[in-house]
């Protein structure tokens, strides 16, 4: 079988035929919206978005810049506005348990207005009940009281008093309470001490006996009093109830009737308006709030807001949908804890933190409750507790907003555990692929939680119509980024770069970022020419400036192989001494490089030696494709001898790692030329992995691997004898640049497709593959005959016959 | 008019003294140290039941004195701090029962108007006699009341 010939020009790029294309401008086009070739992402969406059961929520995975965001958003977008603004949530004060308030929810947009109306509310009431208090009725009455009080506590000292003056006793007012005396002679005042000596010792005692008695009288009466005065003070609070009752029955009311249809809503103003009856004395003062309160003289500040003993009615409104034209969607690019589940805020006083129900503040799960939130995943997942906070917010089918310090147990300072509010959302996390499956393999309750995978394509296919419809996703771009219009042609040339982008001549990349950042930049090159539309030059220049500015690394390795520094030939020929092909992706730019592989091959047991691996460079795959070398030597040409060869393969000058299998067909080149002792062209360049079998199978970056010594021959000067093996399976990847299929039609490199070892080494040698084979086949029974013979001379050794014996 | 103080009963000179600058009026402050007291305080089995604990406290007659003449220099400062300067108002300490310290105040020519018990309540209701009414018994009656009294022309 002859060896293959060069792959034709046009095996090595598919052109887009801008004629083809059927327009001459992309103004001419209606832009599609959409991004094509998303359909599998698509559907999943809209199956996701529609499916309100529990733990139906998406994860978008894919990588960077495929449009996952704008997809996902659109396609939110739209469906939250079929639906209904979702209820507004406020926060009021818990009245029977104030660390933990209460969640209110209203209609959409009715909660300012119920805020507004409670502030107008308390004002009234202020205005109201002060007034209550002022009327002379509600004056009299607490008089009355009072006198009350006076005239039982006073009439029963006169009573006691008088009915010691009847046993001739004193009753006299003392600066700390009352004392008893025995009366003068004439009975109008208290009996001198003098006179009090002169009685008779059994009159002292007499008397002394019954001043003891009403002592202990006077003292039961005293201790009456404290019961007295609390009644008074009750039928005070009673008058004080009633009287703000009264004055706020009416007001409380015609606000309990405008939210008739809220039973929680009623609840709390009942409470309200218990609380206001218990608390009637605020109100009764004539400025808000009172003086400020101090401490030790020193006024002590109040928290944001917390004028006066109103702010227990005041609402706290967390979220609003006044404005809202349906249910919202939110993406929060922040995804902390507290940005999440929201948080309680703390204000200073005197030192100390303290807080409120006015100080909840809502977080992305608030805001998007009813609606849809957009996260990425990564970011999630990098802020502390977030994630579990997530989770359990998703689980729970509520939102409790708690302060991290106080989950970790870190904050020791008076907080407040309000009242969860119940979360109905769409959680759709975005992130690479690699999470999601992180994620499900490692996270229980993942799978339980985001059931809808939404994986987005990174190409599409690059059928007869689809350049069309290509040139359509590139119009709408245009349109959103305001560009200039491209012509035919310069679309034609974007679709060809987003083959190549793509790695494939039957697809098309969709990296809508990449596409747009080229658009950008095609654009910005067609104004610094002041041309009105995009031409093909400017797509092309955008293209080049974009390599230009990262291939530096390139450039210095191609100057070190050219100044012979690093030793790579691309003429003549060298037994035992390959091209092999590396990728360098440094960032976004991938390009390929040659290497030289060199292979030695004696006799000896050790079979094939990578250094790569023994130096511990070899990555795991290479050294796979090392071991299959063994097997295909073993199996094609000693099945029945056993291999008495040590052979040592190397990447020359290479200090970095090395990994993959796609030099594995070069370095088995390489040792075929060492036992064939044949040697092999310099001026091809392979790549290509091998199986045992000799088949030759696909590898990757085949475009930036052909380039790579293209480049390296042009620089030195192309001969028409230099040119690049690849996998017959790789030629549908082909989108090479356009100058190496320039000088690939000229007849000055070529590309080589192979299917099988056998044509490679044809190739590589010029000799027919029988030929190569039947003298490593003779090479290695050498060296297995040799090997016996070692084996045999070994067994002749004195010792070894001495010590038998 | 004249506003009579007393230990323990809560006196309050502020009110008085307002009512007199409002009104005015020519004011005596009145601080009765009740003899009655006095010779109370001086018996050797004297105790007192305490308004606010309900309990007896022994009685001293050198604490007592002492007491009173803080009292009534609490109250003279309170007057002279709302009537300041005035030459229209005076203040004096006696000590009798208080029918005849008012009794000694209305012989001495004052002629008042308004004569003020001690913690009265000079918002609340009064009561009106003529001055040939007041027979030391009424007066006894009217320091008790707590009520002020508005003294009738004869």
């Amino acid at each position: 079988m002859p060896p293959p010939l060069p792959l034709p020009p046009g095996a090595l790029r598919r052109r887009c035929d801008a004629a083809a294309l059927g327009f001459a401008s992309t103004a001419q086009l209606q832009p599609l919206e959409s991004l094509p070739g998303q359909a599998r992402a698509e559907a999943a969406l809209a199956f996701g978005v529609g499916m309100r059961r529990e733990g139906y929520h998406l994860f978008a995975m894919g990588p960077e810049g495929y449009g996952r965001h704008s997809l996902v958003r659109a396609r939110l977008e739209a469906e939250a506005a079929r639906r209904e603004a979702p209820p507004d949530w406020c926060y009021v004060f818990n009245f029977d348990a104030p660390h933990r308030p209460r969640a209110l929810r209203l209609p959409a947009g009715r909660a300012p207005r119920f805020r507004d109306a409670m502030a107008r509310l308390v004002e009234d009431l202020a205005a109201a009940i002060a007034a209550a208090f002022e009327t002379e009725e509600y004056r009299n009455r607490h008089r009355e009281i009072e006198t009350g009080l006076a005239e039982r506590s006073e009439g029963a000292l006169n009573d006691l008093g008088e009915r010691a003056r009847g046993e001739r006793i004193a009753f006299v007012r003392t600066p700390s309470g009352f004392g008893f005396g025995p009366l003068n002679k004439a009975g109008d005042g208290v009996m001198e001490p003098e006179d009090f000596a002169k009685l008779e010792e059994a009159e002292q005692q007499r008397l002394q006996a019954r001043i003891s008695a009403l002592q202990k009288e006077l003292g039961d009466l005293l201790h009456l009093m404290p019961t007295w005065r609390r009644e008074a003070l009750d039928r005070m609070r009673a008058l004080d109830r009633e009287v703000t009752r009264t004055a706020a029955n009416n007001l409380i009311d015609e606000l309990k009737s405008a939210y008739a249809a809220l039973p929680r809503v009623q609840e709390y103003l009942d409470r309200v308006k218990a609380d206001i009856l218990e608390n009637a004395a605020a109100f009764r003062q004539a400025k808000e709030g009172g003086e400020a309160p101090t401490l030790f003289g020193i006024p002590l500040p109040r928290p944001e807001g917390a004028e006066g003993p109103f702010r227990r009615y005041a609402v706290n409104v967390v979220i609003e949908h006044a404005d809202a034209g349906g249910a919202p969607v939110v993406y929060e690019d922040h995804p902390s804890h507290a940005a999440l589940v929201g948080r309680i805020e703390h204000v200073a006083q005197m030192g100390a933190l303290v807080t409120d129900f006015m100080l909840i503040r809502a977080g992305a799960l608030h805001r998007a409750n009813g609606g849809y939130l957009v996260l990425d995943a990564a970011k999630v997942l990098t802020q502390p507790y977030a994630w579990e906070a997530l989770k359990r917010a998703l689980r729970s089918r509520s939102v409790d907003v708690r302060t991290l310090g106080e989950e970790l147990g870190i904050l020791s300072t008076v907080s407040l555990e309000p009242e969860p509010i119940p979360l109905e959302v769409k959680l759709v996390l975005v992130g690479e692929r690699i999470l999601y499956y992180l994620l499900h393999a490692w996270d229980p309750e993942f799978a339980e939680l985001f059931k809808v995978p939404v994986d987005f394509e990174e190409d599409m296919p690059h059928g007869d119509g689809d350049g069309v419809l290509y040139a359509r996703l590139v119009a709408g771009c245009v349109q959103r980024e305001k560009l200039r219009p491209l012509d035919a042609a310069a679309v034609a040339r974007v679709i060809e770069h987003q083959a190549r982008d793509a790695g494939h001549a039957g697809k098309l990349s969709v990296r809508v970022q990449s596409l747009v950042d080229l658009l950008r930049e095609a654009d910005y090159w067609a104004g610094a020419a002041s041309r009105a539309a995009v031409g093909a030059a400017d797509v092309q220049r955008a293209i080049d400036a974009q390599v230009a500015r990262v291939d530096r690394v390139r450039e210095r390795l191609r100057e070190q192989i050219v100044q012979g520094t690093l030793l790579v030939a691309t003429d003549g020929e060298r037994a035992g001494q390959a091209n092999g092909l590396a990728v360098l992706q440094l960032g976004d730019f991938a390009f390929g490089t040659p290497q030289r592989i060199t292979a030695r091959a004696r006799l000896g047991a050790k079979g094939v030696v990578d250094i790569e691996r023994e130096s511990e460079l070899g990555g795991p795959i290479h050294s796979k494709g090392v071991l299959i070398l063994s097997g295909y030597l073993a199996g094609r040409y000693a099945p029945g001898l056993p291999l008495s060869l040590s052979a040592s393969l190397v990447f020359e000058q290479s200090y970095g790692g090395i990994e993959g299998d796609s030099a594995s067909s070069a370095e088995l080149y390489a040792l075929l030329s060492a036992l064939a002792e044949a040697p092999l062209r310099q001026s091809l360049a392979v790549t290509g992995s091998v199986n045992q079998l000799g088949d030759v199978q696909a590898i990757g970056g085949v475009n930036e691997k052909i380039e790579g010594f293209f480049d390296l021959c042009r620089e030195r000067g192309l001969t028409g004898r230099q040119g690049v093996l690849i996998p017959a399976s790789n030629v549908q990847h082909l989108m090479l640049r356009e100058d190496v299929v320039r000088a690939a039609a000229e007849g000055r490199f070529a590309v080589y497709a192979v299917s099988t070892v056998d044509e490679g080494i044809e190739l590589l040698t010029g000799l027919p593959a029988g030929e190569i084979h039947a003298r490593v086949e003779a090479r290695l029974a050498r060296f297995a005959e040799r090997a016996r013979e070692f084996a045999a001379a070994g067994r002749r050794k004195p010792w070894r016959v001495e010590k038998k014996k | 008019m004249i506003a009579c103080f007393a230990p323990g009963h809560g006196a309050r000179p502020e009110a008085a003294a307002r009512l007199a600058r409002e009104l005015e009026a020519e004011f005596l402050g009145l601080f009765v140290e009740d003899a009655d007291l006095v010779r109370l305080a001086s018996l050797p089995f004297a105790r007192e039941v305490g308004l606010a604990s309900a309990s007896l406290l022994s009685m001293d007659p050198g604490a007592l004195e002492r007491q009173l003449r803080a009292q009534a220099a609490r109250v003279e400062q309170a007057l002279q701090t709302i009537l300041g300067p005035a030459p229209g108002w005076s203040f004096r300490v006696e000590r009798a029962t208080p029918e005849r310290a008012v009794e000694a105040a209305l012989a001495e020519g004052h002629a008042p108007a308004l004569l003020i018990p001690p913690a009265a309540d000079l918002r609340g209701a009064r009561v009106h006699a003529r001055r040939v009414e007041l027979t030391r018994q009424a007066l006894r009656a009217w320091w008790t009341s707590g009520k002020p009294l508005v003294l009738l022309p004869d």
